[in-house]
């Protein structure tokens, strides 16, 4: 009945209403872009349409009531097919949820089934904050010319920074954080370390990814930032003070969505969605007989580019992470459940200068900053 | 309507996970458990181990946390001295002894009840003294083997735990049942109070700390019904700690104590029960410690302890495994959505526990 009513009400109302706005269409025509169906790349010359200008009406129909049903916003600017696109994304993203949700709860959150399940309803509460997100971008966005994805990042950066932890359950407060990235056609190649030289606590990361679908960050020729990346990482965590070191592997499937191809209202930014796996073991002092544990990695964000085909480029996104053996833990209060949520920049801003910032907040709350030097890469 | 009040609840807890010491409150809560003045006298239940449920002229009425517990009581000149002790959740076989400066008080027990874990006395508590109340089975301090049942989870099964009451019931050996939080479904008094009047079905009594659903409740009254949510007693020379972890970590308050505790039990055989597991076998659900490095941190200490079991709720089902090296058992059996594939069902874990050896045998014994 529930799903009947859905379909009901994505398939009648963006109807309806456009019915009643089809007066005010008249000013705000927006020429209707299809979704295009291909995940591979396609030129940001194809995906620069022109932008909507900014409206307070449709803007403040996006929070009330657009921030419960998203596409509202659209809808009265008379660009139903963006609205209709939010209102098969919202109701994709409840769909997952309850996809997801309901057998979770009816099977007692079963061993056997429990780890797909949480993947599926953490798919869906990505879908819905990215429409969320993506919502409240498209009233806002067309007041400000929308920033542009980097034609190409350079092969190597390294970057060196503070990183500061507030965590009741350790005391462990200042790091130094340091860090390599390298771009090789394909290949990614990441490596990074934060060390607490007054607890001894350090935090080794080593991975790589391999683009499997979009155009290389080093040389985008034109592409816009859709991917697909296969991820693969070893970590290694040591706390002297508490006794014990983390160690694993995982394995992450990482996909961006260039959000113009939704809309050209969203022009200017991305969302992510990812999931992967990890093994971690925990090594204490003495003899233990312990499982290595898994855990299920998710995260999704919303994203925006940073410049515009200058020297200065760069991204933000805010994120949710479901991994809780980071530094910021996961959110008390959730049964264990809930990941964390950040918020991170990294910009190139003059020559081989830039900055990365982070901000996330779970059991711990944690900000960093550091400074970037690129080697090679000129824009 | 229900929906509503259940996603604003959620919310809630969310909001309140989202502080970075959510259970700061409850650690606080903790310290005031078991303590009165009440015409003329100050009573103080060491540890917190009782709560102070009612308080009427001459008659001090307690809800016990633990087989044995100590209640001082300074009374100031022209104080009421004639004091009816009434102690609910009592061991069936509970006595009562009072002395003041180590010379034995005059205590009269009252009649038996109907419900062998009420018990009352008559004791003198001279004006102007500091006497020292002690309510506890005999040899309770004596090294000696003992059983007792672990049990978690009834929740919204609270009108069938009668089962699992007579279930336990029919073995004469359990001495107690040891509780891994989630009494009920949402913590309101109602639930509380119901969860205590069913109760009144068990011949022994049950200790227990809170879980997450005692939470779910904007005003949380856990405390003033089953006291606290950390608490450490000894019976038979073996210790147990609870440890508050409804919001999936313990509080640096609460870690504090436990600190203590372990040290006091490091030489013994010490058991920790708490309701949400320090880790989950099954990691990509993580019914776990919120920050898996919080976890590691905190089983490291146990270990380090010599901690010889660990008993969790949480999860609706039954697992053996080992955390950090300490055998641990998630038992989840009160009734509560049960976990589904697992055939298990509701259930309790027995377990026999000797000073001398360690934890020699936990049992799953099954309810349905």
């Amino acid at each position: 009945m529930m799903v009947r009513l859905w379909v009901l009400v994505l398939a009648v109302l963006p109807g309806a209403v456009q019915a009643q706005v089809c007066e005010a269409r008249a000013v705000g025509e927006l020429p209707a872009q299809a979704v295009p169906a291909q995940v591979e790349p396609v030129s940001l010359a194809e995906v620069a349409p022109a932008r909507p200008r900014f409206e307070v009406l449709p803007a403040a129909v996006s929070v009330v009531p657009g921030l419960l049903l998203h596409g509202m916003g659209p809808l009265v600017a008379g660009d139903t097919a963006t609205a209709g696109r939010h209102f098969l994304l919202e109701g994709s993203g409840l769909g997952l949820l309850l996809a997801g949700g309901v057998p979770i709860a009816l099977s007692g959150a079963s061993r056997r089934v429990i780890g797909p399940l949480y993947a599926v309803t953490l798919a869906g509460v990505g879908v819905l904050s990215i429409s969320t997100l993506a919502n409240l971008y498209g009233a806002l966005a067309p007041a400000f010319p929308p920033g542009e994805v980097a034609r190409h990042l350079p092969p190597l950066e390294l970057e060196l920074g503070y990183q500061h932890v507030v965590d009741p359950a350790f005391d462990y407060r200042h790091f130094v954080s340091v860090g390599a990235l390298a771009r090789l056609e394909r290949v990614r190649l990441e490596a990074g370390a934060k060390l607490s030289p007054g607890e001894g606590n350090v935090r080794v990361r080593v991975g790589g990814a391999y683009r499997l679908l979009g155009a290389p960050e080093g040389a985008r020729a034109g592409a816009d930032g859709t991917a697909l990346d296969l991820e693969a990482a070893a970590l290694a965590h040591r706390y002297p003070t508490e006794s014990f070191t983390l160690a694993g592997g995982e394995l992450f499937l990482r996909g961006r969505y260039d959000m113009a191809r939704f809309s050209p209202r969203m022009a200017g930014s991305f969302a992510e969605m990812g999931v992967g796996f990890a093994m971690q073991g925990y090594v204490y002092a003495g003899p233990v007989d312990d499982i290595l544990f898994e855990q299920l990695l998710f995260t999704f964000g919303y994203g925006v580019y940073l410049g515009r085909g200058g020297p200065f480029r760069g991204e933000a996104m805010l994120y949710y992470d479901h991994r809780k053996d980071d530094f910021p833990g996961g959110i008390r209060g959730g049964s264990g459940v809930p990941g964390y949520v950040g918020l991170r920049g990294r910009m190139l801003l003059t020559g081989p200068w830039g900055v990365a910032a982070e901000l996330q907040a779970g059991s711990a709350v944690v900000g960093r900053v550091s400074l970037v030097y690129a080697l090679g890469g000129e824009p | 309507m229900r929906s509503i009040r259940r996603g604003a609840a959620v919310l809630a807890l969310l909001a309140a996970g989202c502080s970075q010491r959510p259970a700061e409150e409850r650690a606080l809560k903790d310290l005031r458990v078991g303590q009165v003045d009440a015409n003329g006298v100050a009573f103080t239940v060491e540890d917190g181990l009782a709560v102070v449920r009612k308080v009427e002229p001459g008659t001090l009425t307690l809800w016990g946390s633990a087989p044995a517990f100590h209640v001082r009581a300074v009374s100031s000149a022209g104080a009421t001295e004639e004091w009816t002790v009434v102690v609910r959740n009592a061991m069936p076989d509970a006595e009562l002894s009072a002395s003041v400066g180590g010379e034995p008080l005059l205590v009269e027990a009252l009649p038996e009840g109907p419900l062998p874990t009420v018990k009352t006395w008559k004791v003198r508590v001279p004006a102007g003294a500091e006497a020292r109340l002690t309510v506890a089975p005999p040899l309770w301090d004596q090294p000696m083997p003992f059983r007792f049942a672990a049990l978690a989870d009834v929740q919204e099964a609270l009108p069938r735990v009668g089962d699992i009451y007579r279930r336990i019931n029919a073995d004469p050996t359990l001495r107690f049942i040891y509780f891994s939080g989630d009494l009920t479904q949402r913590g309101t008094v109602e639930q509380l109070e119901e969860f205590q009047s069913r109760l009144l079905e068990s011949r022994i009594p049950l200790f227990a700390t809170l879980g997450n659903h005692e939470l779910i409740t904007p005003d949380p009254r856990y405390h003033e019904y089953f006291g606290r949510g950390n608490l450490h007693f000894t019976f038979h020379g073996v210790h147990f700690t609870m440890i508050d972890s409804g919001n999936g970590s313990l509080d640096p308050r609460a870690e504090e104590m436990l600190d203590g505790w372990l040290a006091a039990g490091r030489d013994a055989v010490h058991i920790l029960g708490t309701h949400i597991p320090i880790v989950d076998p099954i990691g990509v659900r993580n019914g776990a410690f919120a920050s898996r490095n919080e976890a590691a941190a905190l089983l490291a200490k146990l270990a380090n302890a010599k901690l010889d079991l660990t008993l969790y709720g949480h999860v609706h089902s039954y697992y053996s495994f080992s955390n950090a090296g300490i055998p641990s058992f998630i038992s989840g059996g009160g009734g509560a959505i049960p976990e589904q594939f697992d055939g298990v069902g509701r259930h309790f874990l027995a377990v026999e526990v000797d000073p001398a050896q360690g934890v020699r045998t936990v049992s799953l014994v099954r309810v349905d």
